[in-house]
């Protein structure tokens, strides 16, 4: 019998008993480590950009954001050594390269940031210290590798999540991409500009993070449309918040003068980091509480959700 | 069925050595690397007498699970398990019908399994390369590579990888690795009364099942079908055949089985290339801002 000769299914599910299995991981740990790893993947590719267009007169922000891309391959890696059920082993995350796994890409990526990061914040902090020499330009070489594995560290996260049966990461792999990376490129923008004196450039990183929350926002949208195209919207709590708030408040800030203007600006980067963290650890939780209800798996499976051929 | 020639060598049942190629004696079939091995499941045949269960978790040495009573069935199992690799789940489907013939009762049970996915997911998410698909093109997970990341777990469409908090590695239905390796048929098939479990040689099994379906339509069962074989529910999205399949007479869900799953695998391709698009289309974003008020 083929599948269209099946007769529907009427909703009725085994005892409720869930169809899939939840990812066993620690949401705070891979939460954590998601937000780290798009935090310090954008922070080094903006900080490149801002090399490369103001130069040694924006050296402040770029020390920072040197500096700041390196929670990733320290804190993160951490985080995502300890949600290992057996850490001990975990150096076999690099026994191969599998392109079906973006897990075993990312780990790949995340070496690699690791390496040019810690090179050109290294290069950074003897450059500091060295007067004259040439070790300002090798940085200015190192941080190039280091960008554009920054900007997949930023993004391949969503690819792992998407790559999975869970309903709810699997329901809408472009929108969620875009969102994990939209949100990695503002929370670095705010987290650069919280630490920003210069008031032109904190206003230039405050205009790009209001730019990357309103395609957060958007895809946000998207994602609970499709969420509901296929069935599985669980008509819960809408996360849109997360980026709306402190987009206002950026967006406030930029139409304020003086004090006022930077008082609001912090509040708003510190949300902008703050719904960062917290949508990626909701995505894992709502994702798992997806996974769990078989009435959404089950409906998510069904064959009008397959990919047209 | 009749019996092999070589069952009469074999007069005592307390055994000195193994018997060399057994599962031809209790399968029909010599097993030989590089061929496909696989179970076909007819569920019309199952009893719900556990002995799969029992076989599996008794060769495994796999530790009690679950225990206490769900209420709701004879499936106090509830789920495969990283300690539970066969499970026999039990469906109360109305009513009996007094008019329906005599092995239509008003239970159907079924015993689930991994199913040995033709483009696995649980190995294609494996980061470590511990999920390998062996010689007889079965799927299982090496115990001395695994380093608990839990990636299979989701990935798995029928939700059957499990991580043992027990000694933190991913668990599964091996298909009895080290059985074929020893030319035994696996445990669950061998254990089965019924032969509700067959254990074979995946085109054989496929061909055997299509009989039984075109049999059971003629005798009136016209619900009978074939989920996991090329074409039927089960084997789509990209997943290919499964290699352990079933005999269903009630829709996919009855069974807590997905109708149309999918190949996580997939969805990879379309999400990095959403992703960077973003995060380049943002950095341009940047560029500009940047050069822009450097310039006034
Ligand atoms: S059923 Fe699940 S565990 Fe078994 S091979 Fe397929 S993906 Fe892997």
């Amino acid at each position: 019998m083929s599948m269209n000769e099946q007769p529907a299914w009427d909703g009725r599910t085994y005892y409720n008993e869930p169809q899939l299995r939840a990812a066993p991981f620690n949401n705070a740990l891979v939460g954590g480590y998601i937000f780290l790893a798009g935090l310090s993947g954008a922070a080094q590719l903006l900080t490149t950009v801002m090399d490369a267009t103001r130069g040694p007169g924006a050296a402040s922000t770029t020390r920072r954001g040197r500096y700041l891309a390196m929670l990733a391959p320290t804190v993160g890696a951490l985080c995502l050594i300890l949600d290992l059920h057996t850490p001990q082993r975990f150096y076999n995350m690099l026994r191969l390269i599998k392109p079906t796994s973006p897990m075993s890409l990312g780990s790949w990526v995340l070496v690699g940031f690791g390496v040019t990061s810690t090179a050109t914040a290294v290069l950074q902090f003897a450059a500091d210290r060295l007067r004259g020499s040439r070790l300002r330009g090798v940085a200015r070489i190192t941080q190039v590798p280091a960008a554009l594995a920054g900007a997949f560290m930023s993004t391949y996260t969503a690819s792992l999540l998407s790559a999975t049966s869970t309903p709810l990461w699997a329901a809408a792999p472009k929108s969620l991409a875009v969102r994990f990376a939209s949100s990695a490129v503002a929370s670095a923008a705010a987290a650069l500009g919280l630490g920003e004196r210069n008031d032109r450039r904190r206003r230039d990183l405050d205009n790009l993070a209001v730019a990357a929350l309103a395609v957060e926002l958007a895809a946000t949208l998207a994602s609970e449309h499709a969420e509901r195209q296929v069935g599985i919207d669980d008509g819960g709590k809408q996360s849109a918040g997360r980026a709306a708030v402190p987009l206002v408040l950026l967006l406030t800030s930029l139409l304020l003068p003086g004090f006022l203007g930077r008082a609001v600006s912090t509040l708003g980067s510190v949300a902008a980091l703050g719904g960062g963290l917290a949508m990626r650890v909701d995505t894992l939780t709502e994702g798992d509480t997806s996974a769990r209800q078989s009435h959404r798996s089950l409906r998510f499976a069904q064959p009008d959700n397959l990919p047209r051929a | 069925m009749e019996m092999h020639p070589r069952v009469s060598d074999h007069a005592a049942s307390d055994l000195d050595r193994a018997i060399a190629d057994e599962a031809e004696l209790t399968a029909g079939i010599r097993i030989r690397p590089g061929r496909s091995y696989g179970f076909f499941t007819d569920t019309t045949l199952c009893i719900g007498c556990k002995a799969c269960e029992v076989a599996c978790k008794e060769w495994n040495n796999l530790p009690a699970d679950g225990i206490g009573l769900t209420g709701h069935s004879y499936d106090n199992t509830t789920a495969l398990s990283a300690d539970s690799w066969r499970h026999v789940m039990f469906i109360e489907a109305g009513v009996r019908d007094d008019l329906a013939q005599p092995f239509q009762s008003g239970w159907l049970m079924m015993s689930d399994v991994c199913k040995h996915c033709h483009n696995a997911p649980c190995l294609e998410a494996c980061p470590t390369g511990a999920l390998f698909r062996t010689e007889f093109d079965t799927v299982v997970v090496q115990q001395d590579i695994c380093n608990g990341c839990g990636y299979c777990v989701p990935a798995c469409p029928f939700g059957v990888v499990d991580i043992s908090l027990l000694d933190g590695k991913a668990h599964k239905c091996t298909l009895c690795y080290d059985r074929l390796k020893g030319g035994l048929e696996p445990a669950c098939a061998k254990a089965c009364p019924t032969d509700s479990i067959q254990f074979g040689e995946l085109d054989e099994l496929q061909e055997r099942a299509r009989r039984r379906e075109a049999d059971l339509h003629r005798r009136g069962v016209a619900g009978a079908y074939i989920y996991g074989a090329p074409g039927t529910p089960g084997a789509t999205g990209g997943l290919g055949h499964l290699s352990a399949f079933f005999l269903l007479t009630a829709t996919p869900e009855t069974y807590n089985l997905p109708r149309a799953p999918t190949r996580p695998a997939n969805r990879i391709a379309p999400s990095l290339a959403a992703g960077i698009a973003t995060v380049f289309g943002l950095a341009v974003a940047a560029l500009s801002l940047f050069t822009r008020s450097a310039e006034r």
